[in-house]
């Protein structure tokens, strides 16, 4: 996106193009679209200034600017010159579980560089175990606060993802008073064909029973994002530009149907279906009684291999002739996919709804499942809840639900290219993206590209440059994650390359408009700093 | 046991040195066989080259600043001259400004016998020394020692036994450029593998390494094999720091985006070096912060036909200079905006006052402009500003300049400027448009600053595109810098402690809890020896004779000094670690000093030395590194990089103690037999804690295994290192001083406390130079780590080291007190020194202990800073203490009633009454 406006004198300049450009090419959708994107404007320029008084000198130009820059959104369609926002993912353990900030010092430094390197803003995971730890509706958000704090005077944009899961590393559990209550009604977990529960976090079919002390686990997480928008208020539009909502496990929209598969260089399984608790299987006996197969609402299909097997180690995911194929196979998978969809549609409103009034963009994840991707029945997508086979588009109905709530979709695993993948678990990680970008081009949903959250892959870098200048449906990227690793000398050096070659200019610097003499002096000096951030 | 200011202290004899005239270096040059012609084709190639825009400023300015002035006059008197001058004056301007530069590294031969020659130089103005050793062939490690005799360059000066300080000579290249540079013949017989090299700043105290360690310019291949140069030039390249590939890396990814991830050692050797046949040229960039003086002048006349006033203001500042200007009505010196017309180039700025550039003049050094003032107004106010967004200011307030022709005014307008200061130190006061641009100018957080610096670079420049390269140059360095911070506390799996929260339980809990990091948190320490104390014999027996009336003093934890045998008199060199008899006295009466100060109440530390211990015997090759005693170690025990001791352990963990074989910690049999001492000392001697002697020789982790060990109630470890300075002034910020020594105490996971040194160090800077506002860091806090960590803070003013008769680094002579109205007002935990106690200030230190106790201050009482000044600090402690110190004028207010408790000599203290 175009940068090097926020800036009257320059503004003065722009006009005369402007109208040339108007004549030339006039694209109301363009022109929406860059609207919509209001904030791409350059990295930052306004939080550079943290004397409110210097701030609003410049929101008063910037009317003017955004207008330049948004004929100038739509004259450039050329896809290399949109410049990606990007953000970093602070550590998972940015703030520890008695409301700290770890690493503080770490963070600060960290927060500089990044400022430095020209990166838009951070990612911060506001876990609900921390804030909401005790009791129920006590919350305590000062350590992130602090940390929100922090991002601000570095002049960084922050991206909070609000994670209703637990982490196994660093170990983040559910709210103890959550916990308590799963001791007693493990119900309220996923469960798996074994009866073995998943506990970092609840299951999609208690979304709406009052199970926790009398209320549904909507209308807690409803207020614990009330909660959060009314003590994050200060920073809401400025400093908080996104919001992603948590959706399920490792705040992905998805089952956890591969949590047991650890050992990182064994080919990853097809994993399980997770329908086996209590309030799943009633549901899908309903389900099964209403549509008048009875004896299909028993449980889930009994010809499934286990989490580590691959697809033909039992009937259901055989590429030919396998249950999946079948009218049995129809019932159950669609049934499975649309509770998780639904699911994903209650969080997504509620979340729109909550935040629709700041100026925050809600987003939500949803997990690339690329292993056994080049077989017929994609088990893997299958067991995550998507129903996607060659036969069947299973993203389309996703993004559309996303385009309903105006949601941003996050899309991890851009780092991943089919070359570096093992070749015995047929997968295609650039096809499965491809697939999704598809349907969210086609309901006109924006992407927000992440890393998988593992060491970067070799080609990482290239690969999400790829996924990143190639496509202009993407337009943030979040990196994941910072830590000891991502600063190390192993790491950060690539890092920063990476962080420069995506913010090339394609312009020629001596091409850019010559500036004015400074007039309002510092002015100048921020817009500049963003052209140059951005542009060198 | 004192170590890093040796170093930096002995260097301060050598001064006179530094002013040796040019015709020196033509008497040294003989010995270097007179500058061969190719060498000076050399660095010709190299041609000096200054980096960024600065330097041009730093050129021009030099050589033009007193021209300017003389021609400033000369314009003045040439256009007011029949006019009617009412007021002139010209303000010195001072600015800082980096100046970026070069040390260059280059072997050659020599003239005559074709030895090889080394030369170090500078092109930075400075007085430059060369702080040097050499590694010997048979030592691997990159410890230090000296060169023999005929290497070392004439003025040179060993420092301690390891070093060699050899000021540079100040010559020109051919271009005419200065610079300065020191030529070291390398003698082929010598078995040295490579030179060891900082540069030092005498001006400014600073030192130059490379990318944080010691320059290393690899030898033995050129002296062994004098033909194998390409092997030599391999070995020689850039030390490559832990992140050092990353910035070749960026800006190579500057110029090929797609290379990004491709490592380029090799392209900045290519780039950065020309090597001729016969040795290598290398050169690193360095800056460096110089001050400028310049001025600006502004005199005022009456404009006889309109009867206003024409003020002209001029200044000899090179570039583009901005004036943000207004006019007053009033003594209150509130900014307005005066009527139309402007001089041309003027905008408003945000409505409260007038940017107008100065118009550059013809000869090109310096700018001018002229005011055209309305009748009626008191004054004209401004402040200047350079394009990199540094605001020049006067005395730290807007300048004023009086347009009314009374008298008064007239006659004492620079009283009047002195006096505005005043007026508008109350902030209320001052403009909200003073104010913003006050902060923006003292706001140093180097991000926008770099930025901005970076954009006024690129800016300001035609050559935009290589403008923005040397700039962003410094950026990925500042970049890379940051990034080496926080990876390096992110491995540490241990969560820094940025700022202790001071929970109000904890508060309540804390007399309870002991921990040997901070004991009860109200411990008042006395140290209980100088330098001098071991020459009576019988210390132990006078100590205990003062035992009651340290008591009584309020103190409640003695520090004894170390009593184990020793090479030296004072103990720090200790041999057998079970002999404790001691010149201080044997050992029945180090347990009867203990016993008798139990009685009295008063805890005891032992003095602890555990970096370092001396042999018994020597080794077969006459070395002395096998001990005796009761813990027999071998060679084994002692680290392998120190090159004196021929150790067989594992490289220090550290840094080395040059005068005795260093412990090598990571050896088991070594932590078991120090672990069981220490045990054996609590449980023998009755020892309550310790004081850790040069603990920045070891791990702090080893110190935790010890601590956890011998279970003491208190635990206090010196870790000292220089302070930073910046042009001979001490920085503001000295946050990576103290955060080195809360890294250590982390690394100790929390269970030693630390001599705060860092307040040490800025109470120096505040009291010596009548600089109270260094007393507050950018938060408010105090600057030392007792701001960061008070419970792990133990704060002093004065040691045996320090101060007694080895004075290496004495506090403020006469000030004394005011250190102790500090730390004794201050959390943390205070130390008190011997020869204080006992000195005229008895009395004085007495009260501030009882103002302490009273009003219950601990190591973990809160701090608020109510006014840092330029002559008065201020604070308000625990809510029930108030202090200032300082000549300046302060009272505590607030709903509370305020009685003096104790006051002397610039400062006083109140209590809640």
């Amino acid at each position: 996106m175009e940068v090097s406006v926020i800036c009257s004198s320059q503004a003065k300049i722009r006009k005369t193009e402007l109208a040339y450009r108007e004549l030339g090419c006039f694209d109301p959708k363009g022109v929406s679209k860059a609207f919509s994107a209001k904030s791409r404007v350059c990295f930052s320029p306004s939080t550079m200034w943290r004397k409110a008084g210097i701030r609003s000198t410049l929101k008063a130009v910037q009317s003017e600017a955004v207008r330049s820059e948004k004929v100038s959104g739509s004259s450039r369609m050329s896809k290399s010159r949109d410049g990606v926002r990007l953000f970093v993912g602070l550590p998972l353990d940015a703030v520890s579980d008695c409301n700290t900030v770890n690493h503080a010092r770490a963070i600060a430094a960290g927060l500089k560089a990044l400022k430095l390197l020209g990166v838009e803003g951070v990612e911060l995971p506001v876990w609900w175990g921390i804030v909401e730890k005790e009791a129920m509706r006590k919350y305590e958000w000062s350590g992130y606060l602090a940390l929100a704090k922090m991002v601000q005077d570095a002049g960084l944009k922050l991206h909070v993802s609000l994670c209703f899961h637990a982490s196994k590393q660093p170990k983040i559990p559910l709210p103890e008073w959550v916990s308590r209550i799963g001791e007693s009604d493990p119900n309220i977990f996923f469960t798996d064909r074994a009866g073995q529960h998943y506990k970092e976090c609840l299951s999609l079919a208690v979304d709406d029973l009052p199970v926790l002390d009398g209320r549904t686990p909507i209308q807690v997480y409803h207020e614990f994002c009330e909660s959060f928008k009314s003590s994050f208020s200060p920073f809401m539009g400025s400093t908080l530009t996104g919001i992603s909502m948590g959706l399920g496990p490792d705040g992905e929209l998805r089952y956890p149907s591969h949590h047991k598969l650890t050992k990182s260089n064994q080919i990853p399984g097809v994993g399980e279906f997770q329908c086996y608790d209590k309030n799943m299987l009633g549901i899908l006996k309903q389900h099964a009684e209403a549509t008048g197969n009875s004896l299909w609402g028993l449980g889930g299909p009994h010809d499934v291999p286990t989490y580590d097997q691959s697809p033909n180690s039992n009937n259901f995911f055989r590429d030919n002739g396998g249950s999946w194929d079948s009218p049995y196979g129809d019932f159950f998978l669609s049934w499975y996919s649309n509770q998780l969809i639904s699911h994903g549609n209650r969080l997504l409103s509620l979340a729109a709804s909550t935040f629709s009034e700041s100026a925050a963009t809600v987003c939500g994840k949803i997990p690339l499942m690329h292993s056994w991707y080049k077989t017929r029945s994609h088990p893997s997508e299958l067991t995550a809840g998507y129903y996607n086979t060659t036969t069947r588009d299973g993203y389309e109905v996703v993004a559309e639900m996303f385009a309903r709530n105006s949601c941003k979709m996050i899309l991890p695993g851009m780092d991943l290219s089919d070359e570096h993948q093992s070749h015995e678990s047929l997968s295609s990680p650039e096809f499965l993206l491809a697939d999704i970008k598809k349907a969210c081009r086609k309901h006109g949903v924006e992407v927000c590209g992440q890393n998988s959250s593992a060491s970067m892959a070799p080609g990482g870098f290239e690969q999400i440059k790829k996924n990143l200048l190639g496509e202009n449906i993407v337009d943030l990227f979040s990196y994941q994650r910072m830590g000891a690793y991502f600063f190390s000398p192993e790491h950060f050096p690539s890092f920063t390359g990476f962080v420069r070659s995506l913010n090339q200019p394609e312009l020629h610097s001596d091409d850019l408009p010559e500036q004015e003499e400074e007039a309002a002096g510092s002015l100048n000096v921020s817009s500049e700093a963003s052209v140059h951030m951005q542009a060198v | 046991m004192f170590f890093s200011s040796v170093r930096i202290m002995s260097t301060v004899s050598m001064e006179p040195l530094l002013h040796h005239p040019v015709r020196e270096s033509v008497r040294y040059a003989p010995k270097s066989r007179t500058f061969k012609p190719s060498s000076w084709s050399c660095s010709t190639n190299h041609k000096l080259v200054f980096h960024g825009r600065s330097f041009c400023n730093f050129r021009s300015s030099n050589v033009h600043a007193l021209r300017a002035s003389t021609t400033t006059d000369t314009d003045l008197v040439e256009t007011l001259e029949s006019t009617d001058v009412f007021f002139k004056e010209t303000f010195p301007l001072k600015r800082m400004e980096t100046v970026e530069g070069k040390i260059f590294i280059r072997l050659d031969h020599g003239q005559n016998n074709g030895n090889w020659q080394l030369t170090v130089g500078c092109n930075l103005p400075g007085k430059w020394i060369l702080h040097w050793g050499i590694s010997r062939v048979k030592y691997v490690g990159s410890e230090w020692d000296q060169p023999p005799e005929e290497m070392r360059p004439r003025g040179s000066i060993p420092i301690k036994d390891y070093a060699i300080e050899t000021p540079l000579k100040k010559s020109l290249s051919s271009e005419g450029d200065a610079l300065h540079e020191v030529k070291i013949d390398l003698i082929p017989t010598s078995a040295i593998a490579a030179i060891n090299f900082v540069l030092k700043d005498e001006e400014t105290g600073s030192w130059y390494q490379h990318r944080g360690r010691d320059f290393k310019v690899p030898l033995a291949d050129y002296l062994l094999d004098d033909g194998n140069v390409v092997a030599a030039k391999r070995s020689f390249g850039v030390w490559p720091g832990a992140l050092g590939p990353l910035s070749n890396l960026l800006i190579k990814a500057e110029v090929s985006p797609a290379n990004g991830s491709e490592s380029s050692n090799e392209s900045r050797e290519a780039k950065k070096k020309s090597r001729s046949l016969e040795g290598f040229y290398e050169e690193q960039p360095i800056a460096k912060q110089v001050a400028f003086d310049n001025s600006v002048t502004v005199s005022v006349r009456k404009c006889p036909e309109t009867a206003k006033n024409l003020l002209y203001v001029e200044t000899d500042l090179p570039g583009d200079v901005f004036i943000h200007w207004g006019v007053c009505r009033d003594d209150t010196k509130t900014w307005e905006i005066p009527d139309a017309p402007h001089p041309p180039e003027t905008v408003s700025f945000r409505d409260k006052a007038l940017q107008t550039r100065l118009q550059p003049k013809e000869r090109g050094d310096g700018c001018w402009g002229l005011f055209t003032i309305e009748e009626g107004l008191q004054g004209f106010l401004f402040v200047l500003k350079l394009n990199k967004g540094t605001w020049l200011k006067c005395m730290g307030n807007d300048f004023y300049i009086p347009l009314s022709r009374s008298s008064s005014l007239l006659a004492k307008s620079r009283q009047g400027l002195s006096e505005s200061a005043q007026i508008l130190e109350k902030k209320e006061e001052a403009k909200e448009e003073a104010k913003e641009e006050a902060s923006l100018s003292a706001y140093t957080n180097g991000i926008i600053n770099n930025i901005r610096s970076l954009v006024s670079d690129i800016s300001s420049e035609k050559t935009r595109k290589n403008k923005s390269k040397e700039a962003q140059e410094s950026i990925l360095q500042e970049i890379e810098k940051l990034a080496a911070e926080a990876y390096s506390i992110f491995r540490s799996s241990i969560p820094t402690f940025l700022e202790e929260p001071v929970v109000d339980t904890e508060e309540l809990k804390a007399p309870a809890k002991i921990s040997s990091g901070t004991g009860t948190g109200f411990e008042i320490l006395c140290q209980g020896f100088n330098w001098e104390s071991h020459k009576s014999g019988r210390w132990y027996m006078e100590l205990k004779e003062r035992a009651s009336e340290l008591s009584s003093l309020g103190f409640t934890v003695i520090w004894l000094p170390p009593p184990t045998e020793s090479i030296s008199p004072e103990g720090y060199m200790p041999r057998d670690l079970y002999n404790l008899n001691s010149r201080y006295g044997n050992v029945d009466q180090l347990k009867e000093v203990v016993k008798t100060f139990h009685e009295v109440g008063i805890k005891t530390l032992g003095d602890a030395v555990l970096n370092h211990r001396c042999a018994h015997h020597q080794n077969q090759n006459g070395v002395w590194n096998i001990f005796g005693g009761h813990i027999k170690w071998d060679d084994r025990a002692v680290v392998a990089d120190d090159p004196h001791f021929q150790g067989r352990g594992n490289k220090s963990s550290g840094d080395n103690f040059h005068a005795a074989p260093n412990i090598d910690h990571s050896q088991d049999f070594v932590r078991k037999d120090l672990r069981e001492w220490l045990c054996w000392l609590r449980k023998e001697i009755g020892y309550d804690g310790w004081r850790l002697d040069f603990v920045r020789g070891f791990w702090g982790g080893y110190v935790k295994d010890y601590l956890e060990a011998s279970a003491p109630l208190f635990a206090v470890g010196e870790y000292w290192d220089s302070l930073s300075y910046t042009y001979g002034e001490m920085d503001h910020n000295q946050d990576g001083h103290r955060q080195r020594i809360i890294d250590w105490i982390n690394a100790t996971n929390g269970t030693a406390a630390a001599f705060d040194v860092t307040t040490k160090g800025i109470l120096h800077s505040a009291l010596e130079r009548c600089e109270y506002w260094r007393l507050s860091d950018q938060k408010g806090k105090p600057p030392g780590v007792v701001g960061w960590w008070p419970s792990r803070a133990v704060t002093f003013i004065e040691n045996h080291d320090t101060g007694s008769t080895q004075g290496h680094w004495r506090f403020p002579g006469g000030k004394e007190m005011q250190g102790y109205a500090y730390i004794l007002t201050h959390p943390g935990t205070p130390t008190v020194f011997f020869d204080h106690i006992f000195s005229h200030y008895r009395s004085e230190i007495a009260a501030l202990i009882s103002v302490r106790n009273r009003n219950e201050i601990h190591c973990r009482s809160t701090v608020q800073i109510t006014k840092a000044e330029r002559d008065v600090y201020a604070a308000i402690v625990g809510e029930k203490v108030a202090m200032k110190i300082g000549p300046g004028h302060y009272e505590p207010s607030g709903p509370q009633r305020w009685s003096l408790a104790a006051e002397g000599k610039d400062y006083k203290v109140w209590e809640t009454s």
